[in-house]
């Protein structure tokens, strides 16, 4: 997206530290990207990175050992700055999430309808049969045979699947104009994981809904999103249009991360590549690339000074003092 | 993932309205917790019926047939002003019964928010533990007895110095459940939803926590009328003329080499109405907790 341009979604320098037993932990650092209407952005990034924490934060979901920092705009309003009720008016409404658990994150002892219903009842003032009818029309949407039987049914008559599409259908029960969908399809099977997309895709065409889809996977990147946001130790290390990241990884751990990707093809010689190391865990911000002690190409500058998101040779930004050049062969 | 599947989907069974009819329905195998359930049933019948059961008015003296052995015409016998037996104790069932499920539902009424508020609030927590600790550390019969002797005998001041005395109990176990449920995903997407703390109480952690209240109740039951026995035979209960099995108990104690019938009917009573509430609430327990169902 380009700058300037109408967004709904305006990230700017989010700063995220926990106080833990064990000293500061430094979650998101200085974290950047903006998001425009109806628009798919994926942040991606392993276990840690903080894109999660990043999500929670958009909200004011974070536990209060966490100290927050930075501007986060949504439709012109400064989020971290708003009291709690003004927070939880725009909960569910405006900005509503999907997490990655469908097998617990339904209510046991409150009906399928129940649930959708008190979304709508909160948030849209709607009364009993209303609310119900709404509901039926919802679990149409995300592509759920029989609604109305569906809606007196429990959580555990229903498979993790149907879940997470009734978890879905509560979340953009009042059309949120953003929806954060945390490792939607993470704990569901491969077939599963494509009709939940399709989901995704049908709604944003329906409703016009924005996505902030938060993956490790980068086949379901490749599959819904239109522009990635890389983070990599609570920074944003690369952002992109997703056909160009996949093309032209200008940073070596997007590199990485695209090679990690089982491939026949590609690995017909000989296992999967991994990037050595682990993830480090930062107390603060250190004056060097985060990325430096597993990356091949690091030198001096890389852990002496920290990189800007600047745009780099394939035209895209990225945090690096030696972007790649060379695109992926196809 | 599907064994995964399965432990999920029936924990969360054990849980549902649905299937708490089929929870008691798992009890009812259960071949001692169904007849503890016969015996409360009929018991709590004979008590609301004693009117219309009973073959005496419970006040009814006559010194002609005092101290009789159980005999047709009276069937527990008769006390030493030749009152029934029979129909006193349907008329003391009565007494006990009430006191055991009013204070029960007042111990409930008051312990539950408390403990909601407990686990929910970190902050409020220390003051209501600390509270509820205070209170823990009285024996709940001196805690009860000392209620009723400061608030005077009689059946209204048996049932609150009983109900109070089982609060802390109660705070125990909503605040348990409070902090448990408090970490459950389906609350975290609920707040992610907007709802407010009185939504997140209401509707998601207190439905929850109804099987546990539902435990505790009914070991708190029998209890309650065990502690209304003790209150009346220590002369804190029920005042005479009117029967309560603790207080007929307390009256037989002189008489029991003249009419050893006298001690034996009411304590039989006391005895199989708390076995029976005991048993049923051990079947319940089982049937209601997760961990429990698939041994």
């Amino acid at each position: 997206m380009k700058p300037g341009s109408d967004r709904l979604l305006d990230v700017e320098e989010l700063t995220v530290r926990f106080g833990t037993e064990d000293g500061a932990v430094l979650a998101v650092d200085a974290a950047s990207f903006a998001l425009g209407p109806g628009e798919v952005l994926a942040l991606v990034g392993e276990s840690g990175c903080g894109k999660s924490v990043t999500a929670l934060a958009l909200t004011g979901l974070l536990p209060r050992s966490a100290a927050v920092s930075g501007r986060i705009t949504f439709a012109g309003r400064n989020l971290p700055g708003l009291a709690e009720r003004e927070l939880r008016r725009i909960r569910g409404r405006d900005i509503a999430y999907v997490f990655q658990e469908p097998m617990t994150s339904l209510n046991p002892v409150l009906t399928v309808g129940r649930q959708i219903g008190e979304v709508l009842r909160r948030h849209q003032g709607m009364g009993g049969s209303a609310a119900r009818r709404r509901a039926a029309e919802l679990l149409e949407l995300v592509g759920i045979p029989l609604p109305h039987r569906r809606l007196g049914e429990y959580p555990h008559q229903l498979s993790g699947g149907m879940r997470q599409r009734v978890m879905i259908a509560m979340a953009v029960a009042c059309r949120p104009r953003l929806l954060v969908a945390d490792e939607p399809t993470t704990a569901l099977d491969v077939t599963v994981q494509a009709g939940i997309l399709d989901v995704l895709r049908t709604l944003r065409a329906e409703i016009g809904t924005a996505v902030l889809l938060i993956t490790h996977d980068l086949g379901v990147v490749a599959d819904i999103a239109e522009r990635v946001v890389v983070m990599y130790a609570g920074r944003t290390i690369e952002e992109a249009h997703a056909e160009a990241l996949f093309a032209r990884p200008s940073h070596p751990y997007t590199r990485g991360l695209l090679d990690a990707v089982p491939n026949p093809a590609r690995h017909a010689d000989g296992g999967l590549r991994e990037i050595p190391g682990r993830v480090p865990v930062l107390a603060t911000s250190p004056d060097a690339c985060t990325f430096a002690d597993r990356c091949g190409h690091a030198d001096g500058v890389c852990r002496t000074r920290r990189p800007a998101f600047a745009r780099g040779p394939a035209g895209h930004l990225v945090r690096c003092w030696h972007p790649l050049a060379v695109p992926v062969p196809p | 993932m599907t064994v995964l599947e399965l432990t999920t989907a029936d924990t969360a069974a054990a849980a549902v309205p649905g299937s708490r009819r089929r929870a008691l329905r798992r009890v009812l195998r259960n071949p001692l917790a169904a007849v503890g359930l016969v015996v409360v049933v009929v018991a709590v019948l004979a008590a609301l019926l004693a009117d219309l059961v009973a073959p005496f008015p419970y006040d009814r003296t006559n010194f002609g047939a005092a101290l009789q052995p159980p005999s047709p015409a009276h069937w527990f016998g008769t006390d030493e002003l030749g009152r029934d037996q029979f129909s006193r104790v349907l008329f003391g069932l009565r007494a006990s019964v009430g006191v055991g499920v009013l204070s029960v539902a007042l111990s409930l009424a008051v312990g539950v928010p408390l403990g909601l508020l407990s686990g929910f609030y970190g902050w409020l927590d220390p003051v209501i533990s600390r509270l509820t600790d205070t209170l823990l550390a009285f024996p709940f019969l001196v805690l009860a007895v000392g209620l009723a002797a400061i608030l005077g005998p009689s059946l209204a001041t048996a049932t609150i110095a009983i109900g109070v005395a089982q609060i802390p109990a109660i705070i125990r176990v909503t605040r348990g459940e409070t902090l448990r449920l408090r970490g459950m995903d389906y609350v975290a997407a609920a707040v992610a939803g907007g709802a407010g703390d009185g939504v997140l109480l209401r509707r998601h952690i207190l439905p929850n926590a109804v099987n546990a209240l539902i435990v505790q109740a009914t070991v708190n039951v029998p209890a309650a009328i065990l502690g209304e026995a003790v209150l009346s035979f220590l002369g804190l209960g029920l005042r005479p003329p009117n029967p309560s099995l603790g207080g007929m108990l307390s009256s037989a104690e002189s008489l029991f080499r003249d009419g050893p019938w006298l001690v034996v009917f009411p304590g039989v009573a006391i005895v199989l109405l708390t076995l029976a509430l005991n048993l049923f609430g051990d079947g319940l327990r089982d049937a209601l907790d997760p961990r429990e169902v698939r041994r």
